[in-house]
């Protein structure tokens, strides 16, 4: 019939302005997005020139029983008890002080805010343990294993639970 | 009712916390437009209006724009650059290789900064010419032709400085020939070399050396003279066109100018 | 339409009691400033976004030259090995060509010092200002001179053997000689274009001439030894 007229809901009009106004909005929105992702994975190294995690602590035969052993340079102690050898974390939880073993206290102390952690297994105290002191979580157990030369390796990004049987390194 | 995206915008147009931040707000009054440079500290530096006829292609060939946006790409891709390099001999030629194989980016971004610094002494000197050709730098506008030259010789150097960082072979050499012509000014020319390379050959101190100038010192200058370049274009009259402009004061029969001589 | 008349101005030799500038209106005319006013926009959203239009061209086309070619990367620097040839970067390479004819004092300080000396000085120079054709005026005077720089410039380029520098000035010469042959009414548009050409012009453009021929003869005609090479033959 020549009287229909074709009714075009209000809301569907987009006029041309309008359109390259989006286009062109969008457009900067893509490439901004596209900006930002290669931005962060630039911004995250994807080498690091930094020493291994792991360490090797030589042959077992040196660390003798009863003995607390702390490497400064790799930051971890290594000791000998009577479940074997074991080896904690010598960063202070609180905030990354290098903590110092006090055999005539026979503890590990922190020298920055007075934290002091068990090394011995006593009482209610594992190793690592907080005694006293601003720390809020115990020394970390790190991973320790022999290699195929019989040393000792450990692992200082690998956190295990302490005191479990694999925890530790029985000759 | 459901608003449209572009109502929520507007609301958010309305609020305090918007109007504190964005004072003028868009529109398309006159005012309005003139606010959105008159408001802004970095826009501000032009005038809100400019002639019709210099916005032709024909007229300035944009080699000016050009110009800066080539400096604005070379510092947007210089920076990250800078993240990953350590201006030490011979660790930035390993900093160079890592930007190129390891670092995500790094091969594009180096790249790009490359090409868009001999783009920019392109355009440059192109700018120079046109500015020339068209007769831009006549009366009263020679000043800013003269930190026109000063910024050309800013940008060399930035050139020549930037040339040294990747510690290759091709930017050793380059820089050692181009510092010993320093040496044959006439009675500084030794010491100039010997403050330039901080040394006697270009070894880690003058890396620093060029590194400092290339990264801080000449950016900077550059930067403050490119202000004063753009603020000399308003202030002597907005950028020259001929027809506004007749190149030499012509004297017709209805008018004659004298000036009188001193004395008698 | 005044008849013409002379003017004799006394005035005073205190520039405060008598002005310097003095304007002779002739009667039923007034003092007019001869400047059209033009036409205005507004800079933003039209200067503007003319701007940054052409620097987001300006950004694709470089984009695009990043993506496909390599920034250059030779072997660690070794002070002990010099590569042959050691060129400086392409600007300088006109430089580097010079030197090769020219000792460092002349052809690496005092070339780019008046260069730069020149080009700084361009607009305090009243020929500079003036947009005459060179040789409307005087032509005879004026080609003679013209022949006289010309020639000891060409002996003196040909007496050091700068070939590179003595072709571009003597094709530069030849154009000149046909703008000088030209005026307005010439037959044909480039000579009538030649003709209006000022002296400023031919300068620059000479310079421009040589700019461009040194730079290109230092990056594909030199090679080892900065002896001469054809690019075609390879390395």
């Amino acid at each position: 019939m020549p009287d229909e007229i074709e009714t075009v809901n209000p809301d569907d009009n987009v006029n041309r302005r309008q359109f390259f106004t989006k286009l062109g909005l969008g457009s900067l929105g893509i490439a901004a997005a596209g900006t930002a992702a290669f931005a962060y994975q630039f911004l995250d190294p994807n080498v690091l020139y930094e020493p291994s995690p792991v360490v090797n602590a030589g042959n077992p035969d040196r660390y003798p029983l009863d003995s607390v052993t702390l490497d400064v340079n790799s930051g971890i102690y290594i000791i000998h008890s009577q479940e074997g050898y074991f080896s904690l974390s010598a960063v202070c939880t609180h905030l990354g002080c290098l903590t110092a073993w006090k055999p005539e206290l026979n503890m590990i102390a922190c020298p920055c805010h007075g934290s002091k952690f068990a090394v011995w297994e006593r009482a209610n105290l594992k190793p690592g343990d907080k005694i006293e002191g601003p720390a809020p979580k115990p020394l970390p157990w790190k991973r320790v294993w022999l290699n195929d030369d019989g040393d000792l390796l450990v692992d200082r990004s690998t956190d295990v639970p302490p005191m479990q049987r694999d925890s530790f390194v029985r000759i | 009712m459901a608003k449209t995206l572009d109502q929520h915008f507007d609301e958010l147009r309305g609020t305090r916390v918007w109007r504190s931040i964005f004072r003028s707000g868009t529109g398309s009054s006159t005012l309005k437009r003139a606010l959105a440079i008159q408001q802004n500290v970095f826009l501000h530096l032009f005038s809100t209006k400019v002639r019709t006829r210099m916005l032709s292609f024909s007229a300035t060939w944009y080699l000016g724009t050009l110009t800066l946006g080539t400096f604005l790409i070379l510092v947007a891709t210089g920076i990250p650059l800078m993240l990953y390099y350590h201006p030490s001999a011979p660790q930035a030629y390993s900093d160079t290789k890592d930007l190129q194989f390891v670092i995500s980016s790094g091969m594009f971004l180096r790249n790009l900064h490359r090409w868009s610094a001999h783009a920019m002494v392109f355009l440059v000197f192109a700018h120079m010419f046109k500015v020339f050709y068209r007769g831009a730098y006549r009366t009263p506008r020679e000043f800013n032709w003269v930190i026109g030259v000063l910024l050309l010789l800013i940008t060399l150097l930035l050139s020549y400085t930037g040339y040294l960082l990747p510690w290759d072979q091709l930017a050793y050499w380059a820089i050692t020939v181009g510092s010993n012509i320093a040496s044959a000014v006439p009675v500084m020319g030794n010491k100039i070399h010997f403050l330039l390379l901080g040394g006697n050959a270009v070894n880690a101190n003058a890396l620093l050396r060029f590194y400092v100038l290339h990264c801080m010192i000449l950016p900077l200058t550059a930067m403050f003279f490119v202000a004063i370049h753009f603020w000399r274009i308003r202030k002597d009259g907005g950028l020259y066109s001929h027809a506004s402009e007749p190149a030499t004061v012509r004297a017709n029969s209805s008018t004659i100018v004298v000036t009188a001589k001193e004395g008698q | 339409m005044a008849e013409s008349k002379d003017f004799v101005a006394g005035v005073d030799s205190n520039a405060k009691k008598s002005p310097r500038r003095i304007v002779f209106i002739t009667r039923r005319t007034s003092a007019q400033v001869k400047v059209e006013s033009e036409n205005l926009v507004q800079t933003f959203p039209e200067g503007l976004f003319r701007s940054a239009v052409a620097i987001q061209l300006l950004a694709i086309a470089l984009v695009w030259i990043a993506l496909i070619f390599n920034a250059p990367l030779e072997g660690v620097a070794d002070p002990s090995h010099t590569p042959n040839p050691a060129k400086a970067p392409w600007y300088f390479l006109g430089l580097q060509e010079m030197l090769h004819y020219f000792p460092p004092m002349v052809a690496g300080v005092l070339v780019p010092g008046l260069v730069v000396m020149a080009l700084i000085v361009i607009p305090y120079f009243r020929v500079n200002i003036e947009a005459d054709g060179l040789f409307l005026k005087d032509r005879q005077r004026r080609q003679r001179i013209f022949y006289v720089v010309a020639i000891a410039l060409s002996l003196f380029l040909l007496f050091f053997k700068v070939y590179a520098a003595l072709v571009p000035t003597l094709i530069m010469a030849g154009v000149m000689l046909l703008a000088a042959q030209s005026s307005p009414q010439s037959p044909s548009a480039f000579r009538r274009y030649l003709a209006a050409k000022p002296l400023s012009y031919w300068v620059m453009t000479w310079f421009l001439f040589e700019l461009v021929v040194l730079t290109a003869i230092g990056t594909f005609f030199r090679g080892p030894g900065w002896s001469w090479v054809w690019p075609w033959q390879g390395s």
